[in-house]
């Protein structure tokens, strides 16, 4: 137990206290409170430029915060960069734009992290490739290259990378947003077995019916504000919030 | 949906739709054709009636080796042969893994097929060696291309055979090789007194190894953090493009005894090639610059997310993309060093290829027969060569290092 430890009483995988974030004069983050439980799906829902994006990627340090804590595991994120690192492998990140190494064979893509961030022998770390590869059902395109496949593969590819450096967290940003529909089901439904395992989730997404599915928490956020919180149904059925609902009344 | 085909047709139809649509064209069509008919008759006529080529054909020797002393030509020779199967050698080891990774375009290939498929890739080459075996009155150098293309096919047999790990070593093996040859070439005949294409060849070649790791990374230095080496960095690269590599070249022979006192000075080639070394790289470090610049944020995010020192983040994802997107334009710098090397000659004193042809035309049994376009046309020839070479090659490795990219 660090010195970091922060004492809540089901101690929390992912804490934020106070978080600020400023853009120049645009503020992103405006004292971001949120609290995720190990275990628990949250997803995070809102209008584009609400600052849904910002808050995931500051919690790996993809971002700085300006102001406030943040625990992820219970090890608070400063600016040491073997702390930022050592969190960044405790934490998977899934891209919108999926950001595979176009130059690496998809079971490379798997294997970097955990060869050169976790000096894995390349045996076991193959091993272990290929067996997140058939956890999302393309252990058959280990072999190809990431311009070869379709983009709901490369998500899937994607999900495995993440995986492969053995997270306690899963930061999803927008993984459907770049995709084709007929694609978007094979992505939703690897998360969904994700999910399912009890991997701690953040999943930022517009996806509503994997929202009501899977998510325990639904937080909606607008202007750099978390705006409401709550379980899907409540969320959902009877917002309270009147920025809520002028949101769930454009969309649904 | 099947893909439209196009009407076929005819010769006079084809001729009509592409050169003579209208007036204009006609008229358009018919000079240019008379134009080029024109050069190409001038050519052919200088090629196999008016040039003399007694020039070339006495001085071969001269072009190829300079000075070389008549009787040490199997040193040359033997680093001919030597080079060539060191290359067989890598054409070997790279087959083999590429057999390995299931990656072979077509892995039962005969024989026969093998041979005509290189020698339809390696044309030019092809075409400059028959040149030059055509010009030779002696047996020799048949003799040596014979050993070559031997040794070439025994190294690449070698190649696919050489046990796993081995190639790990190949590159610091093959670069003592080389250094080696270079030594046992400078036995007879130290290097500041070389000459004619092998000296062209040691200056591009040494200055090709040396600049590109340098270029790297300077390229790296300029976008450091660190404001000192920023600084230094865009310095040295703004200061090296803004000079003419002549004056440079000039300077290394000239000015560098006004700094340095004699005896502690190096010799003339190492001179050169530390001028064409620092000159290019700076090019080098802008192409390679260019290449990191076009490797979207989005990589180095993934691979931060993934926990990735920076260093490894550098050396594992934005150098391996940005040097593939830069090669046509890294190939065009080295091909441009090559071509340069000849400035040596005309700055420093060198009987390179270029300067010994010009100084074959005023030997006794030449002078004052205006010679000059027969010696420029062949050394243009073998420069050609070389260059067109080098750029198809690098247009193979372009095409092969994308594989099912976007």
């Amino acid at each position: 137990m660090s010195a970091h430890d922060h004492s809540a009483a089901p101690r929390a995988m992912i804490e934020l206290i106070g978080v600020w974030k400023r853009f120049d004069d645009f503020v992103a983050l405006r004292d971001i409170n949120l609290s995720v439980a190990p275990q628990e799906v949250v997803v995070v829902i809102g209008p584009s430029g609400s600052g849904k994006s910002t808050l995931i990627r500051c919690i790996n340090r993809l971002e700085k915060h300006d102001a406030g804590r943040i625990f992820v595991g219970g090890t608070e994120l400063s600016d040491d960069l073997r702390n930022i690192q050592e969190i960044r492998r405790e934490t998977g990140m899934v891209f919108q734009q999926f950001n595979l190494f176009p130059h690496l064979s998809v079971l490379d893509n798997v294997t970097l992290g955990p060869r050169q961030a976790r000096k894995m022998p390349k045996r076991d770390a193959n091993q272990l490739g290929m067996q997140l590869l058939e956890q999302v059902r393309i252990p058959e395109q280990a072999q190809k290259y990431p311009g070869q496949l379709s983009g709901g593969q490369q998500q899937r590819v994607a999900i495995a990378r993440a995986l492969a450096m053995r997270p306690k967290v899963m930061l999803f940003d927008e993984p459907t947003s770049a995709l084709d529909p007929e694609m978007i089901n094979e992505v939703l439904d690897a998360m969904k077995d994700l999910a399912r395992e009890g991997m701690t989730m953040i999943v930022v997404t517009h996806e509503m019916g994997f929202a009501r599915e899977v998510a325990d928490r639904v937080v909606f956020m607008a202007d750099g504000e978390i705006v409401e919180t709550g379980t899907p149904e409540h969320f959902f059925t009877k917002p309270s919030e009147n920025r809520t609902k002028a949101f769930l009344s454009q969309i649904l | 949906m099947s893909a439209p085909t196009l009407p076929h047709l005819s010769s006079a139809q084809w001729l009509r739709k592409n050169l003579f649509r209208g007036p204009l064209d006609a008229v358009i069509t018919i000079l240019a054709g008379a134009v080029v008919g024109y050069v190409v008759f001038r050519m052919l006529r200088f090629v196999f009636v008016s040039g003399r080529w007694e020039i070339v054909e006495r001085n071969l020797t001269l072009f190829m080796v300079g000075q070389y002393d008549r009787t040490q030509l199997w040193r040359p020779a033997l680093a001919v042969v030597i080079s060539a199967a060191l290359a067989g050698l890598v054409a070997g080891v790279i087959r083999r893994r590429q057999a390995a990774a299931g990656r072979l375009p077509d892995p039962h290939l005969g024989g026969v097929r093998k041979l005509t498929n290189l020698s339809g890739r390696l044309w030019p080459a092809l075409v400059g060696l028959l040149l030059l075996l055509g010009l030779t009155t002696s047996p020799g150098p048949w003799l040596v291309a014979g050993a070559a293309l031997l040794a070439a096919a025994a190294g690449s047999a070698l190649g696919r055979r050489a046990p796993r790990g081995f190639a790990w070593a190949l590159a610091p093996g093959i670069l003592l090789c080389l250094f080696g040859l270079v030594a046992f070439l400078a036995q007879p005949l130290e290097w500041d007194r070389w000459g004619g294409m092998m000296l062209n060849l040691l200056l591009a070649g040494t200055s090709i190894v040396l600049c590109f790791p340098l270029g790297v990374l300077l390229a790296l230095g300029r976008r450091s953090q660190l404001p000192a080496i920023r600084a230094v960095c865009t310095g040295y690269i703004e200061l090296f493009r803004g000079a003419p590599l002549i004056a440079l070249l000039l300077m290394a022979n000239v000015a560098l005894g006004f700094f340095v006192p004699q005896e502690l000075a190096p010799g003339k080639v190492v001179r050169a090639i530390v001028v064409f070394t620092l000159f290019t790289a700076a090019y080098i470090a802008e192409i390679v610059r260019g290449g990191l610049q076009s490797v979207p944020d989005g990589q180095l995010e993934a691979g931060k997310a993934i926990g990735l020192s920076p260093v490894r983040i550098t050396a594992m994802i934005e150098l391996p993309q940005a040097l593939r997107n830069v090669i046509p334009a890294m190939v065009g710098q080295f091909i441009s060093l090559f071509k340069d090397t000849t400035l040596a000659g005309a700055a420093m004193g060198f009987l390179d290829l270029l300067a010994g042809a010009e100084a074959a035309t005023s030997q006794p049994a030449f002078r004052g027969q205006g010679l000059i376009a027969e010696t420029l046309v062949f050394v243009a020839l073998l420069f050609w060569v070389g260059s067109y070479t080098m750029s198809r090659e690098s247009q193979r490795l372009e095409l092969r290092l994308g594989v099912g990219q976007r």
